[in-house]
């Protein structure tokens, strides 16, 4: 194994700055090994690989003690990085972590840069991109599902899937690249129609894989549910009721919330964008008037609209148009405020409450005030915007960017038309260039590099030679 | 005694390699000199007696379009000629021969007896002159000196060659019954190049007078009278079948019986064969379900009873390959004339050389054939023709040929010797050219006919044979974009094809365009002034680049991308391992194989699109900084 050239060695905290009773400290780089052994001078001996050594760690110049730290080596390529590294796991809190980091720096590391160590990871082979991608997406995860389709993901579930469709694109190609290469061999070749039909089946596969990019993307960033309805209508109770905490102010003065405010919620595991906004109603008002403003725009992009009407009275007109204009997004009517009404009127309002009007998904009754039908909201919620993770678990691939699905959409969208060219009697060997640009869509998804492996396979699955 | 010892170019080797590189040096100008052991054995046919197939037709063609031998040997020593993937599209037909394995070598002889300025000197090459890091020429066995400004090595499966037939250990040897060569192959390992192993196999060669025929299927060829050669029109000999018989069970059980006196299976080689040209042992040991196995009997030529045993490679003792022999249909009193046997041999891995096929680390040294890891005549010829030039054009200091991998198939094979390498002896198929709608067996001359004579390579009459070429598929193509015709004509054919009939005169194109009718259908109802039957190549030609046009468009259009990455030029002596932003593996491969254009860069295995990306920012950074730096000092 030829050693790691010159690469510099870069040192960050890698825990939260401030907080906790330990901070870890990560080293990674050619020199890492090196830099732990100066600064652990006190310590004779080489430190152990991969096993944690409680070491004295000193300052490079003057030998002053800075703390008893526990310090684990992991030599490449079997690290993170794939590089030398070292974890240094200090006292926490603001001065020690810093003391050691500059200790660091004084014999040669440097600060790394945001992503840095999981960017070198890549580097080195040790993950794929979506698997850094995922790295991200479980730091900055806000709901158990966030985080379970992370894990998965960096646990190659996502590369793996993916992987596989790509092999079975290749295993089309060799069956083709048997056809056209080989045509004099043993095993006569396989016949175009059962090829058509594998590129069937795989389409189809591709099409399930892209179904889940709606849900998947959605769980990184929180489903944009903007609360709706007029002034005073219960919004905000109900955005604190979400939230559990009083975060929007909350009085019976029509208008008071006049900017949006966002929070994200887990709610039954999954990530919400709570938003709440100024009422729908136009308004002279200039500052309410940016208010409304700002709920046109949330609207533009919300993954669900909650819509509060109070309880005891038909929707208005404006609100029926409000509901027209939503265009099929997902939308809950929320009758808020049962608790002011009497048993009496709920029973006069019976009918008209419990029917979801045109446009509506669903229609609620709730009262923030009193908590009642709240836990029925929170149910809805994640069945109504990811039904398909409810139901399947977040441990399935799930394209959960952008990126992802549009590789993926390519991909499928050249199978189809070599399906379909097969079909129209075009010659294979012009209908197979869609099986090349459809491979590469998913290696660039992935990051990886192609080899040879079409011939690989058709020398591993035909006895191929004269 | 060689009467002048001063070369411009020296060739060393006269097999298929050896003998297009001495006849493209000598017709680039160079005053050339090539030394074999065995005059007689020059352009032999050491395997199979034929040319082409699948991809390697092509490369015959392409050599041919170039001013070299192979394609008019070919067609005067043909005895059966078939075209290959005839139920596919033209643009991945091949054509393939089989050849008398007298007539080949012999035709080869006399068109390098024709050429001026050509020595042949028998004898074996035991070391290099040097000057310096430098080639200055060669020393013959018997002690010889003779220099040459360049100096191609085609040595084939002689360097340090040793054979194995069944269990017994190895015996030196280049080829049967010939020496193999020690002290060249030792002399350049210890110049510091990197040296590997490779090993092939032959099948024995039985008496077809012992076959019995009526068991067995005959193939006959095809009755077009293709030639593999555009400007020459050799005369072709009678034609001749060949056979087809399976193995069966039986011979299942005599191989695995017998497993372990296979030289291949005892342990006796360690050289890497070829995946695709598996030994029988190879095919029962990996294929062990597969019941059968297809075996070609191909005659060795016109004159000789003997049949080559085509997909019976094998290195078993004598009397098991007779045993396994008479297991087969047809072939139950069959007698070997020629035992089967393996043979391993050194290559020099390709990476270590250029474009041009220089050896990097020894200016003015060309490698082509085996020696780089290859197999087949037909890669040894693109090789040996393009090594041959390009010495014969350094020699002369003229610029150096390189083709494209948009450009020939020989371009193709150069160009992934050279960047991936090799693992198993290399050969050709249309799956490694990412452009083989271009890559035809119908357009060689188009291709490289013009560049051919620019550099030199062609005769004034084949220019002129050229020229009449190129015009008459001009004119062949002009008649279908241009030409109209009438429903009465037409339709009769497009029922016939299964197409809707037409109700109004349309032009040829418009129904070119329907993949149910082909060119020569509408050749023959629209009563073209050109006779289909002799340019059905030509028309070929039509079928790709007209119907199909958009896919060669889309073709030619990655093949414009591929060529701007091919101006972001890169050299030896970028410090590719101090770029931190490209992957550790994408470093070690780039400092290996130095690739001189980021598009080169692109296709080396272990460099992704995300190395390459960061690759441009690191060497424009290092240029900027050297530009600074050099300027300070």
């Amino acid at each position: 194994m030829p050693k790691e050239p010159v690469t510099d060695t870069i040192v960050a905290l890698a825990t939260a700055p401030g907080l906790g009773a330990i901070a870890i400290i990560r080293l990674s780089g050619g020199q890492s090994l090196e830099i732990i052994q100066t600064l652990t001078q006190g310590h004779h001996g080489k430190i152990p690989a991969r096993s944690p050594t409680i070491l004295p760690i000193e300052e490079p110049k003057t030998g002053k003690l800075l703390d008893h730290a526990m310090v684990t080596t992991f030599p490449a390529p079997k690290s993170y990085t794939g590089e030398d590294l070292v974890e240094i796991s200090s006292h926490g809190g603001w001065l020690v972590p810093a003391l050691v980091i500059e200790a660091c720096q004084a014999v040669g590391a440097r600060i790394a840069e945001p992503g840095e160590f999981t960017r070198r990871a890549v580097l080195h082979g040790k993950m794929d991109l979506v698997q850094a991608e995922a790295v991200i997406d479980l730091i900055e995860g806000r709901s158990r599902a966030t985080h379970d389709s992370a894990l998965f993901q960096l646990e190659k579930g996502l590369s793996r899937r993916i992987s596989d469709l790509r092999a079975q694109i290749i295993t089309i190609e060799a069956f083709l690249v048997h056809h056209i290469d080989f045509p004099e061999e043993d095993e006569a070749p396989i016949p175009v129609g059962i090829i058509a039909e594998k590129g069937k089946t795989l389409l189809n596969d591709l099409d399930e894989l892209l179904r889940t990019a709606p849900e998947g993307e959605l769980l990184r960033e929180g489903a944009l549910t903007v609360l709706a309805g007029l002034p005073n209508s219960g919004k905000s109770s109900l955005f604190n009721a979400l939230l559990g905490q009083d975060r929007a102010i909350v009085t019976k003065i029509p208008g008071t919330t006049r900017d949006a405010i966002e929070a994200t919620v887990s709610v039954g595991g999954f990530p919400f964008r709570l938003v709440d906004t100024a009422g729908i109603h136009d308004t002279e008002d200039t500052v309410e008037q940016l208010g409304i403003d700002v709920t046109q725009r949330y609207l533009n992009h919300a993954d669900l609209v909650l819509l509060c009407v109070e309880s005891g009275r038909d929707l208005l007109e404006d609100e029926l148009h409000f509901l027209d204009k939503l265009e099929g997004r997902p939308v809950i009517v929320l009758r808020t405020k049962t608790d002011l009404h009497t048993k009496k009127d709920k029973d006069k309002n019976f009918i008209h409450t419990e029917i979801a009007p045109r446009g509506a998904d669903e229609v609620l009754q709730i009262s923030a005030l009193e908590g009642t039908g709240i836990a029925r909201l929170q149910e809805t919620l994640p069945n109504l915007i990811y039904s398909r993770l409810v139901r399947t678990g977040g441990f399935v691939p799930a394209l959960t960017r952008a990126r992802h699905s549009d590789s993926v959409r390519v991909a499928k969208n050249h199978l189809a038309e070599f399906i379909q060219e097969l079909e129209r009697v075009v010659p294979v060997e012009l209908a197979s260039t869609h099986l090349r640009s459809a491979t590469i869509a998913l290696e660039e998804l992935l990051g990886v590099v192609a080899t040879d492996e079409i011939l690989d396979q058709v020398f591993r699955d035909f006895c191929i030679g004269k | 005694m060689v009467a002048d010892s001063n070369y411009d170019v020296i060739v060393v080797g006269g097999g298929h390699a050896g003998s297009e590189a001495a006849a493209a040096a000598v017709r680039v100008g160079a005053k050339t000199l090539m030394i074999t052991p065995d005059l007689l054995r020059i352009g032999q046919m050491s395997c199979n007696p034929a040319i082409g197939g699948i991809a390697k037709g092509v490369v015959a063609r392409e050599v041919d379009a170039l001013g070299g031998i192979m394609g008019r040997a070919t067609d005067a020593s043909r005895i059966q000629f078939r075209m290959l993937n005839r139920s596919k599209g033209p643009a991945v037909w091949s054509p393939r021969a089989q050849c008398d394995r007298e007539l080949y070598p012999r035709s080869v002889q006399s068109v390098l007896k024709e050429l001026m300025g050509l020595t042949v000197h028998q004898g074996m090459v035991s070391g290099l002159l040097m000057a310096g890091d430098i080639i200055v020429g060669v020393r013959t066995q018997q002690g010889i000196e003779l220099f040459g400004k360049t100096v191609v090595v085609t040595a084939g499966t002689f360097l340090r060659g040793k054979i194995h037939i069944g269990g017994e250990a190895g015996v030196g040897a280049g080829r049967v019954g010939e020496p193999p060569s020690i002290s060249l192959a030792k002399e350049l390992e210890n110049r510091g190049l990197e040296v590997s192993r490779f090993k092939t196999g032959t099948p024995p060669r039985i008496d077809g007078r012992t076959v019995d025929y009526s068991q067995i299927e005959r193939q006959d060829g095809d009755p077009e009278d293709f030639r593999f050669s555009s400007y020459t029109k050799e005369c072709v000999p009678e034609q001749r079948p060949c056979w087809i018989t399976w193995t069966g069970k039986d011979l299942l059980r005599v191989v695995k019986g017998n497993i372990n006196r296979s030289a291949v299976f005892g342990g006796e080689i360690s050289g890497l064969g070829p995946r695709y040209c598996p030994s029988i042992e190879d095919k029962v040991v990996r294929f062990p379900d597969n019941p059968r196995h297809q075996v070609f009997l191909e005659p060795e030529g016109l004159e000789t009873t003997e049949l080559y045993v085509n997909g019976l490679s094998t290195s078993l003792p004598p009397e098991v390959q007779i045993e396994l022999l008479q297991t087969i249909p047809g072939l139950e009193r069959a007698e070997i004339t020629k035992t089967g046997y393996a043979i391993e041999y050194d290559y020099f891995p390709p990476h270590q050389l250029s474009h041009t096929l220089e050896v990097r680390a020894i200016p003015n040294l060309y490698f082509a054939g085996q020696i780089n890891g290859t197999t087949g005549y037909e890669e040894a010829a693109g090789q040996g023709l393009m090594a041959g030039a390009n010495a014969g054009l350094k020699a002369l200091g003229r610029k150096p040929l390189i083709l494209e991998r948009d450009q020939a198939y020989i371009g193709v094979l150069i160009d992934d010797l050279i960047t991936k390498g090799v693992d198993e002896p290399y050969r050709l198929f249309t799956s490694r050219a990412e452009f083989r709608l271009t890559l035809r067996q119908d357009n060689t001359v188009r291709r490289l006919g013009p560049m051919a004579c620019d550099v030199g390579l062609l005769t004034q009459s084949q220019e002129v044979e050229m020229n009449n070429l190129i015009d008459r598929e001009k004119q062949i193509q002009r008649w279908f974009v241009g030409a109209t015709i009438k429903p009465s004509v037409a339709n009769p054919t497009l029922i016939k094809c299964g197409t809707s009939p037409i109700k109004e005169t349309v032009r040829i194109l418009d129904l070119l365009k329907r993949p149910e009718v082909s060119a020569e259908a509408l050749a023959i109802a629209g009563h073209a002034p050109f006779d289909p039957n002799v340019n059905w190549n030509a028309i070929a030609a039509v079928e790709v680049e007209l119907k199909y046009e958009g896919y060669v468009r889309r073709e030619s259009e990655r093949a414009a991308k591929l060529r701007e990455q091919a101006t972001f030029e890169l050299d030896g002596s970028i410090p590719y391992k101090t770029f931190k932003n490209v992957s550790y593996e994408a470093r070690e491969k780039l400092s290996k194989i130095s690739p001189t254009s980021l598009a080169q860069a692109s296709r080396i295995p272990g460099v992704s699109p995300a190395d390459l990306q960061n690759l441009i920012l690191e060497v424009r950074r290092w240029r900027r900084e050297s530009i600074v730096t050099s300027s300070i000092e």
